[in-house]
Parts: structure tokens; C-alpha cells; sequence
């Protein structure tokens, strides 16, 4: 291995992870920020002290966490597209479309109100996750059944909601942005989401049957199909999943702030797309995608208290970091494991 | 046999890399221009009639005092009337050329040369370039969603070429023309620069081009946008923008009005670049090997071709066009560059999608965007529709386009006959120049 992080061991991980890749992604990161904890404690006034004491701050925590949600989200979402065979591009207009229909029906049904016990900013939060799942379940039929070309049908998703959820909202509230709702979902309940979320990930596709079938549908959809399972019902199943978390994901965005910003690229801002290269990042692995997620959004994080505390970074060059981080590892690690028939239609020979 | 294990049986070797864009682009390529056309037609009508309910259904629930539309036979009131709003789009874009609810089909007082109809060419002018440089990769197998990347980083290098060159040329019509072509060349220069690296990337670390084309844009954006920021903005300036270029060396309006932001000259250029283009991937050698190893890698390596210098020259290439778009919006709209870049170059993917890729559809496929876009000025002035209609107008049609495969089951469900390639009709309709690429596959195979 021309890797050297690559041959650590770390006990409690050995059995979560198989990658050497993603264990040297997770090793490498949390070295960086133990260094970073030493030199801060050595030398509090250096420039290290304040980044560690930015870092390791329980206002970065909790700004990371709502930054990580929809992208740990969406991209858990598009490892079950993709492992099942068909690529998820649209992972940004899921995101918008649950991030717009969460505040609206949470604002239609009133806060303060409750349906069958559901307080408002839930049953928005349910909303968001009903309307992303549709959408996918809408490109889904179109990819699968109709065979469509799914990168192309994957823009096409992200581009009907960029323009359907500021239209929507001009419909209903006379302006791309919706008023404040006045209520919010707090960080603490982002964070228990994404974990919760990577763990019930990581263990639907290694340790169950599910799992082995999504894997198939993507690897060999010939073997599935002989041994009887629909290639394209576990696909569909796969691209659905891609909805749910996606629209978890942008329900927890703009409910974290209590509104949707639909102006310029919305309030998902490239997020969906960030989800995508933090899954490829992670090599399809959840835990490696919570990493990625998590590293993307504390840099972003952490960039936002740095100009704060008068450090003058242009935040737009702290931004386009992952980007390159993006590009430098694709060049060095060359062709992420894609799944051997994602992008093939399959054609049930019956 | 389905399409997919063609493309399978040429890429069974174990070093063929299954390129997704590769298997992506092939339903495109092999695909007769009948019936492409066919599909992209029945896509926008389709479209249409999505978007008809869909002004339908948001004008029942949004409030108005009265109904701007009653449906027949039922009376139920709505408050956007869909019918007008595509009267307003169509016929608005082009400056009103017909008379409604007058006596008369046209309208007396038209005149071509209308603000309306300038703003519609602007846009088209800018989508030929941004529609080409998607299209010519696209044709190499390569989906380069990186036009946007491109079209800021030509844009960037046309502005600060024409502004540092301007002073050293005495103003006048001479110097006009060479600070256009300058600016154009560091246009190119600077998008065939940004789409080279992904190209590189491609064919030399085996990067899936998708990904880094995204990124790429991204980074043009920021990178762009601080260098203005920090180094180039105008003083006084309220916006993140260069100064502007001198007047002279901007495209001139001519017979448009000055405020359409439109030169008739730019668009004859577009039309040059757009022949120029067919010729080059029709009727010439380079064209040849962007064709084979955008159907056939294997094939194409086979036959002599150097796949990996073809990648690159083909992105080099496709992102200088997308360059040139910069440049010529620079110097025909903006006046300079300004960091709310319009989203030019994504309106390129869903232009050559909707031109199968085809230099010469890219025309009528600009045009139609172009519609779009001087149409949503005339929703917002004359109807209450929000205009983000056309936004959504814009996904469908590249929705529908991309699902061939329903057309033709629609097709079959009303008996109007198989079109599909596979189906005993498909061979009727395959122009002569499909044969050409079907000819290089099937003599490919045979050798492979």
C-alpha cells in the first residue's frame, strides 16, 4: 500500500470498516485534530489555540451538526441508489424539494397546532421526507421502467425542483422566500438523526439480506435475477431509500432555521452535490460518508468563526477546499469502486 | 437484444473501464435523427401540457379576488389562466408579432427589431456556444457539466485581456475589432484551459469527468469570484464586478435596441461556430476519432486512434467554446464581468439534450431556450404567474427527453408503430449520417 495510515489498526473500528481507504481517511482526521489539540494546549495564543479552541467550541459542534445533516443524509441516500445501480445525481433537488414542502405544510398546518398529537414542525418535518420520496419515486419509475438515461433524468430531478420550489413558494407566500416560521428543530435532534441514520445504514446494506440483494442489483443484477429476486423492485426500493434520507436531510435544513430560502441555487446551496462526493469520498461506506459529511461541514463551520474572531480568510476559498480535496483524491486514488452495472438498465430475460 | 449488452460485449475486455458516460451518452449517439427529433418535439409538447396543469392546480390554491380563467363545462375558477400565460410566453418572446383579441392575425405595428425579440437572441446567441461546447464532448463520450466552470474562467480571462490591452489602442473601429478578437482568443484560451484539466484528469488518472467537471465549477466560481473581490473589482462599485470594457470594444447593437443586450454580429458568429462544428465532427479526421471513441472506445483504439489525446482534445476543445460563450457575454451583455454569472452553462446540457448532440440542432434548440427566457420577462410583466414556471418548464423537457424508451412505448400503445431502432420500422428513418457510426461500431466489433 502506498499508504501508510492505511496499516494502522483501531480495535473498535476493525469490524465497522473494511476499507483500508476509509480507515486511513478516519485515522488521518482524527490525527490532524489530536495535533491540533496538543499545539492549541502548548501554545494557547498562537493562531492554533484559537483554531483549537474554534474546534473543539460547542458552538461549532452544533453548527456543524446542522451543516452535516443534509449532507450525511443525502449521501447515505445516494449509497443506496447507487449500490442498488442506478446513480443518484438529483440528491440536491430532493434536498430543496423536502427542504420547501416541510416549511410549507408545517406553516399550513400552523405552529402550535397538532395533527393526531404531531406537533406542526413534525408534521412539516414527515412532509419534507412524503415529498422527497415522491420526487425519487417519480425519477425512479422514469429511470427503471422507462429506462431513461439517469444522469440526465438525475439533472433533470435537481432542475424541477430548483424551479418548482421558489415557484411554490411565490404561489403561496408572494415571494421565493417563506416568512420565519418562528419555531425551530433543534442541532441536538440533526446530530441523533444522523447517526441513527449511518448506523441503521451501515447495518441495512452489510448485514442483511436487503443488503446482499441492493449489492447485487448494482455488482450482477444476471445473479439476482436468477436467484429470483426483481433487479428492478430492489432498485426501486434502493432509489426510494435515496428519498427518505434525502428528504430527512432537507427537512432538518430548513426546519433547523425555520424557513426556505429559495433565491439563487435555494437555500441547499450545492449540498446535494457536496452529498455525492462525500459518499464517493467515504467509498460508499456510511461511516466513511458521516466522516466526509462531518469534515465538509466543520470546515465550514469552523471558517464562519474564524471571520468572527477577525481572521480575514475570503470564506468563498475555505468553501471551494473540499471541491479540491475532491479532485486531488480522484487523481490519486484514480476510479472510486462504482458498482459494476450502476448506469445499466437491466432487461429481465422472462 | 437491449442496448445494454452491446455496449457490454465491446467493453468485456478486463481492462475496459465500464465508463458510466460512456454507456450514458450511446443511447444518444445511435439513436436516428428522426427520431430524435421526434422525441424532442413530443418531449416539449408533453412538457407543456405538465406545466398547463400545473399553472391549473397552483392557480386553484393561490388567492385572488377573481378567476382569470374559467374552466368549461364545469365552472370551477382558477386564478392563473394557463392558456394565456403560454399566448404571453410564445408570443411575448418574440415581441407580439400576433394580434390577440384584435381582428387581424398579425400585428400591424411589429417590427423585428423589438426588445422582446433582442432579449430572446441574446439568450440564444449565448446558449449556441454553451449548447456546442456540450454537445462536442458529448459526441467524445465525455458528459461535461463543466460549460458553466468554463464560461467563468473565459469570461474572467476576456474582461481583464480587453481591459489591460485597451490602452495601448487608439479608440476607434480598428481597435474595436482587435480587442473583440483578442478577448475572444483569451475566452478560449481560458475555457479550453479549465475544461483541459478534467480531460487530463480523465484520460490520465482515470477521474470520472462528472465529478471533477462539478467541482471544477464550483472552484471557477469562488476562485473567480475572490480574485475580483480582492484584486480587480471596480472602486465604487456596489457589485462583485471588473470594470467595464471600453464601449468600443463591445459588440454593437446595430438595429436592436441598445438595452436588449444583443448583437446580430454575435449571433452570425454563433452560426459560424455551429457550421464550423458540424464540418468538424462530420467531415474531418479529428472529427472521425471523436465520434469512434465516443461510440466505440474499444473500437477506436483498435483502429489507431489515441484515446486518451482524444479526451483531452476534446475537452481542451468543448471547454474553449464554452469560453468564447464567456466572451461573447462579456462583451455583448454584461460590458464586464460580474460575479452573478448566469447558470449559461447548465442551459447548454439541457440545449444539446434537447439537440441530440447535433451541432445543427443546437440552433433551434438555443432558440427555444432563448424563447423561454425572453418569455419569462413577459410572464412577470403581464400575468401574475410567478416566472420560476419556466424554470420548472425547463427540467420536464429535459426530463421527457431523457426517457426515449416511454415515447416509444406510448408510440406502441396507440399503434402508431414500433420507431424504436430495435423495431422493423427503426431502419426506415436512419439518416445517412448514423450509418456512418453504425458502419465504425460494426466494423469494430467484428476486429475486437
Amino acid at each position: 500500500m502506498r499508504n501508510p495510515l492505511a496499516d494502522v489498526t483501531v480495535p473498535i473500528l476493525d469490524d465497522l470498516i473494511e476499507s483500508d481507504y476509509v480507515r486511513s481517511l478516519i485515522v488521518g482526521t482524527v490525527g490532524v485534530l489530536g495535533a491540533l489539540l496538543v499545539l492549541g494546549a502548548l501554545f494557547p495564543d498562537s493562531v492554533a489555540g484559537d483554531l483549537s479552541g474554534i474546534v473543539f467550541s460547542a458552538s461549532t459542534a452544533s453548527s456543524t451538526a446542522r451543516l452535516a445533516a443534509p449532507i450525511v443524509l443525502a449521501g447515505l441516500g445516494g449509497i443506496f441508489a447507487e449500490k442498488s445501480g442506478v446513480i443518484n445525481i438529483g440528491l440536491e433537488g430532493l434536498l430543496i424539494i423536502s427542504a420547501f414542502a416541510s416549511v410549507y405544510v408545517a406553516s399550513v398546518v400552523g405552529i402550535g397546532n397538532a395533527v393526531l398529537g404531531v406537533p406542526a414542525i413534525w408534521v412539516g418535518f414527515l412532509a419534507g421526507i412524503a415529498a422527497s420520496t415522491a420526487l425519487s419515486g417519480v425519477f425512479g419509475i422514469v429511470c427503471i421502467e422507462f429506462k431513461a438515461d439517469q444522469i440526465i433524468a438525475g439533472l433533470a430531478v435537481w432542475l424541477i425542483a430548483l424551479g418548482l420550489a421558489p415557484f411554490m413558494s411565490t404561489v403561496f407566500f408572494g415571494g421565493v422566500n417563506t416568512p420565519n416560521l418562528g419555531a425551530s428543530v433543534g442541532w441536538e435532534y440533526s446530530a441523533v438523526m444522523v447517526i441513527a441514520a449511518t448506523i441503521a445504514s451501515w447495518w441495512a446494506l452489510n448485514r442483511t439480506a436487503f443488503g446482499k440483494h441492493l449489492r447485487a442489483a448494482g455488482e450482477n443484477p444476471k445473479a439476482l435475477d436468477t436467484v429470483g429476486v426483481s433487479v428492478s423492485k430492489v432498485r426501486h426500493a434502493g432509489v426510494l431509500l435515496s428519498g427518505v434520507l434525502s428528504g430527512v436531510g432537507g427537512s432538518a435544513l430548513a426546519l433547523s432555521i425555520g424557513q426556505f430560502v429559495g433565491s439563487g441555487e435555494t437555500m441547499v446551496q450545492g449540498k446535494g452535490f457536496i452529498a455525492i462526493v462525500a459518499y464517493l469520498f467515504g467509498n460508499y461506506n456510511p461511516v466513511g460518508t458521516l466522516g466526509a459529511g462531518v469534515l465538509f461541514a466543520g470546515l465550514d463551520a469552523v471558517q464562519i468563526r474564524l471571520q468572527q474572531l477577525g481572521y480575514a480568510v475570503p470564506d468563498t476559498l475555505v468553501q471551494t477546499i473540499p471541491y479540491v480535496v475532491v479532485i486531488v483524491v480522484l487523481a490519486l486514488v484514480g476510479r472510486t469502486q462504482l458498482p459494476e452495472a450502476a448506469g445499466e438498465h437491466y432487461e429481465t430475460e422472462d | 437484444m437491449s442496448r445494454s449488452d452491446a455496449g457490454a460485449e465491446g467493453g468485456g475486455d478486463a481492462d475496459q473501464v465500464p465508463s458510466i458516460a460512456r454507456r450514458v451518452v450511446s443511447p444518444f449517439v445511435d439513436r436516428s435523427v428522426a427520431e430524435r427529433l421526434l422525441i424532442s418535439v413530443a418531449a416539449i409538447l408533453l412538457s407543456i401540457v405538465v406545466g398547463f396543469v400545473i399553472v391549473l392546480v397552483s392557480g386553484r390554491i393561490a388567492q385572488c379576488s377573481t378567476a382569470a380563467w374559467t374552466m368549461p363545462l364545469t365552472g370551477i375558477g382558477f386564478c392563473y389562466d394557463p392558456v394565456e400565460v403560454y399566448l404571453v410566453l410564445f408570443n411575448g418572446a418574440l415581441g407580439y408579432p400576433f394580434a390577440v383579441g384584435e381582428p387581424g392575425l398579425f400585428n400591424p405595428n411589429w417590427t423585428p427589431f423589438n426588445l422582446s425579440l433582442g432579449l430572446t437572441l441574446s439568450e440564444t446567441t449565448l446558449l449556441i456556444f454553451t449548447g456546442l461546447s456540450v454537445a462536442v464532448a458529448f459526441r467524445a463520450g465525455l458528459f461535461n457539466i463543466g460549460t458553466q466552470g468554463q464560461l467563468v474562467v473565459g469570461a474572467l480571462a476576456t474582461a481583464l485581456t480587453v481591459l489591460a490591452a485597451a490602452p495601448f489602442l487608439p479608440e476607434g473601429p480598428v481597435a474595436g475589432v482587435v480587442l473583440i478578437v483578442v478577448g475572444t482568443l483569451a475566452g478560449a484560451a481560458g475555457g479550453g484551459f479549465w475544461g483541459a484539466i478534467p480531460g487530463a484528469l480523465k484520460a490520465y488518472a482515470d477521474a470520472n469527468e462528472v465529478i471533477t467537471t462539478i467541482m471544477l465549477n464550483f472552484i471557477a466560481a469562488n476562485i473567480a469570484y475572490v480574485l475580483v473581490l480582492e484584486v480587480f473589482r471596480a472602486e465604487g462599485s456596489s457589485v462583485v464586478a471588473t470594470q467595464y470594457v471600453p464601449e468600443h470594444a463591445q459588440y454593437l447593437p446595430w438595429v436592436f435596441p441598445e438595452s436588449s443586450d444583443f448583437a446580430l454580429l454575435a449571433l452570425l458568429v454563433g452560426l459560424g461556430f455551429i457550421v464550423g462544428l458540424y464540418y468538424l465532427v462530420e467531415h474531418t479526421s479529428f472529427g472521425y476519432d471523436l465520434r469512434t471513441s465516443g461510440v466505440q472506445a474499444a473500437a477506436a483504439e483498435y483502429g489507431g486512434v489515441n484515446a486518451k489525446a482524444t479526451t483531452v482534445r476534446a475537452m481542451t476543445l468543448s471547454g474553449a467554446i464554452g469560453g468564447v460563450g464567456g466572451s461573447v457575454w462579456v462583451l455583448m451583455s454584461e460590458g464586464r464581468w460580474m460575479a452573478s454569472v448566469p447558470a449559461l452553462g447548465f442551459d447548454g446540457i439541457t440545449v444539446s439534450i434537447l439537440a441530440g448532440n447535433n451541432p445543427l440542432g443546437v440552433l433551434p434548440a438555443a432558440f427555444l431556450f432563448g424563447l423561454l427566457k425572453g418569455g419569462a420577462l413577459e410572464i412577470g410583466f403581464r400575468t401574475d404567474v410567478p416566472t420560476q414556471l419556466v424554470g420548472v418548464l425547463r427540467g420536464l423537457i429535459i426530463l421527457f427527453v431523457a426517457m426515449p424508451e416511454f415515447f416509444r412505448m406510448a408510440g406502441r400503445y396507440v399503434g402508431v408503430g414500433s420507431t424504436g431502432p430495435g423495431g422493423p420500422g427503426g431502419s426506415a428513418s436512419t439518416s445517412e449520417g448514423t450509418d456512418d457510426e453504425a458502419t465504425a461500431v460494426g466494423g469494430g466489433e467484428a476486429d475486437a
